[in-house]
């Protein structure tokens, strides 16, 4: 058989899928209402959007090595809760208790990682304790009560992590600029990197890839360490950015950064994972969430949205898939 | 005199109470390959565990190029230049074709960045003395037909020089195209100097390819014989009866005929 085409190997490719769909989703809500495509409304999705993004990011780099976790939605409320409860205590400054958090968030990301990896248990069930676990925790040393925030303005620290600028009238957080980056190095890591070919092995042939020397559970731990850690950062970030760190935000944000990923194109059996793919499939679901509330359709209705696109992809997925493999 | 390439003396193998491996001796030289035969729990597949390092071996030695040596995990039978090829060829299906041939030996640029470049080069040099004919490098190892996959997986352990190569049921999973391109395969390797242990089901591809055989039954060598000197008949007589022919070398406690 003859190599593909540059235009075959594009249709082929798992991010094709999502790129034609969020152009479709882009020009069905731009045709009902000209407004969503405006400089303002761009401006906020791009900075609801960076928040859950983020976590997606280190999601895609999981679940390509064929776990995932559920724990992160808890974790992005218990990190700022942890970080914000430190810091009016007078304990730390703001620096130090930012680290304190993610420090913790990386223990959380290690215990998941050991229990899937040393006593094989399936990463569904582990990080669904611990999503329990930690949200609890955050409910219980909070009471249940938000923790005040608003001592974060005119800190340097606050600003280099969510201070705004503006480019030519376009409101820019500095979220945004995060977000951009772990882009790059996810996308780099996944592609270009020892890493990113360990990760892609351990989820599509744990075995194999154990017998050629490769340490996958080292490599799982590493990544559920990550995972936990983005999750704090974005729960930290929209903490600033809402001023407010309430126990219980983040909750069900585990699904919908799963939706994103899978939706991208990342198998959810690991083996094949796309950073493009994911930042497609997040901005598919950002839009979707904005879109659908300017054209008049009710906020209420955004998970029927959402369900039928994921069921929409995995059937297109499957598809390209199928025609991927017959060589056609 | 043929170079001996490996040797396992009296190899024992206790599963918990079950003694999977009763004194087997096994050996394969340069330029040979060696037919495992025995029906299903005759104890090849524990044995060729053994050999390529996945499980730890209970008592006995095994010697290669006559160094005795110690096998605790499968890097170090490949660093013992030892690699198994499996029926399902153990590669990983998403990654090209040189991703794969250098997963945990990554060629890396001065920046620390994988050499695509260089390990595709590699694997065009690898792939083209056994498959000349070969051109999808850029697809993901799933694209390819099952007799491709084969050709990977064995390029993958002479690009890092294997001299013993142990093949599960190559072919058990291939047409009759496929299986006649991955004997050829066999025959080059052998050409090349490499010695096989070739596990198979099937009597008349052993016969085709090995040049002895060794017939397994209940954990024991029933025998080992020159292809050239015994029967296909004689050879299912001792995997279903453990019944050895007078042409054949007795394992130690095989029945005698």
């Amino acid at each position: 058989m003859q190599n593909r085409t540059f235009l075959q190997r594009f249709i082929g490719a798992s991010e094709f899928g999502p790129l034609v769909l969020l152009i479709a989703e882009l020009a069905v809500f731009t045709f009902v209402n000209p407004a969503f495509l405006s400089a303002l409304n761009i401006s906020n999705i791009l900075t609801f959007t960076v928040e859950l993004g983020l976590i997606a990011l280190a999601m895609t780099l999981l679940m390509t090595a064929g776990e995932f976790d559920l724990s992160v939605g808890s974790v992005f409320g218990f990190s700022a809760v942890i970080m914000w409860t430190l810091f009016n205590a007078g304990l730390m400054p703001m620096g130090a208790a930012f680290v304190v958090a993610l420090a913790i968030a990386l223990f959380i990301g290690w215990v998941n990682g050991l229990f899937v990896t040393r006593l094989n248990i399936p990463s569904f069930l582990v990080t669904l304790g611990m999503l329990l676990v930690v949200r609890g925790t955050a409910l219980y040393i909070t009471s249940g009560f938000p923790q005040r925030t608003w001592s974060a303005e005119g800190s340097v620290f606050a600003d280099i992590l969510v201070g705004e600028f503006s480019i030519g009238g376009f409101r820019v957080y500095m979220s945004v600029l995060w977000f951009v980056l772990f882009v790059i190095i996810t996308h780099y890591i996944l592609n270009q990197t020892k890493a990113g070919n360990w990760i892609q092995a351990s989820g599509g042939n744990a075995p194999a890839a154990r017998n050629r020397g490769v340490n996958v559970n080292r490599t799982k731990v590493l990544l559920f360490m990550f995972s936990a850690a983005m999750a704090a950062f974005a729960g930290i970030i929209s903490s600033i950015r809402t001023s407010a760190a309430n126990p219980n935000s983040g909750t069900g944000y585990e699904l919908e950064v799963i939706a994103m990923v899978v939706i991208g194109g990342t198998v959810l059996t690991g083996g094949r994972g796309t950073i493009i793919g994911t930042v497609l499939g997040i901005f598919i679901l950002r839009a979707m969430r904005n879109g659908i509330v300017l054209i008049g359709v009710p906020g209420l209705a955004y998970n029927i949205f959402i369900g039928a696109i994921i069921l929409g992809m995995m059937a297109l997925h499957s598809w390209l898939e199928r025609r991927h493999n017959a060589g056609t | 005199m043929a170079e001996e390439l490996v040797r396992m003396e009296n190899i024992n193998k206790f599963y918990g109470s079950v003694h999977a491996l009763r004194d087997v001796s096994l050996k394969v030289d340069r330029h040979e390959v060696v037919g495992l035969l025995g029906d299903n729990g005759a104890g090849k597949s524990t044995l060729i565990k053994v050999l390529s390092g996945a499980v730890p071996v209970t008592s006995g030695d095994i010697y290669v190029k006559g160094r005795r040596v110690e096998m605790h995990s499968t890097t170090d039978a490949i660093a013992n230049g030892i690699e198994t090829i499996y029926q399902d060829s153990a590669l990983v299906p998403q990654l090209s074709i040189a991703r794969n041939l250098f997963l945990g030996r990554e060629i890396l640029t001065k920046w620390g960045t994988l050499d695509d470049v260089a390990m595709e080069a590699e694997a065009r040099k690898v792939m083209g003395r056994l498959n000349p004919n070969f051109r999808r490098f850029k697809e993901p190892v799933k694209a390819l037909s099952g007799g491709q996959r084969q050709s990977v997986a064995i390029a993958r352990a002479i690009l890092f020089n294997a001299r013993i190569l142990i093949m599960d049921e190559p072919t058990a999973a291939l047409g009759p195209q496929e299986t006649a391109q991955v004997g050829e395969l066999i025959k080059e390797l052998k050409k090349d100097g490499i010695g096989i242990f070739l596990i198979s089901h099937d009597i008349h591809d052993v016969f085709d390819l090995a040049d002895r055989v060794s017939v397994m039954k209940n954990g024991r060598v029933v025998g080992h014989a020159r292809t050239e000197d015994v029967t296909k008949d004689e050879v299912l007589g001792m995997i279903i009866l453990g019944k050895c022919p007078p042409a054949a070398q007795p394992g130690p406690g095989a029945m005698l005929s």
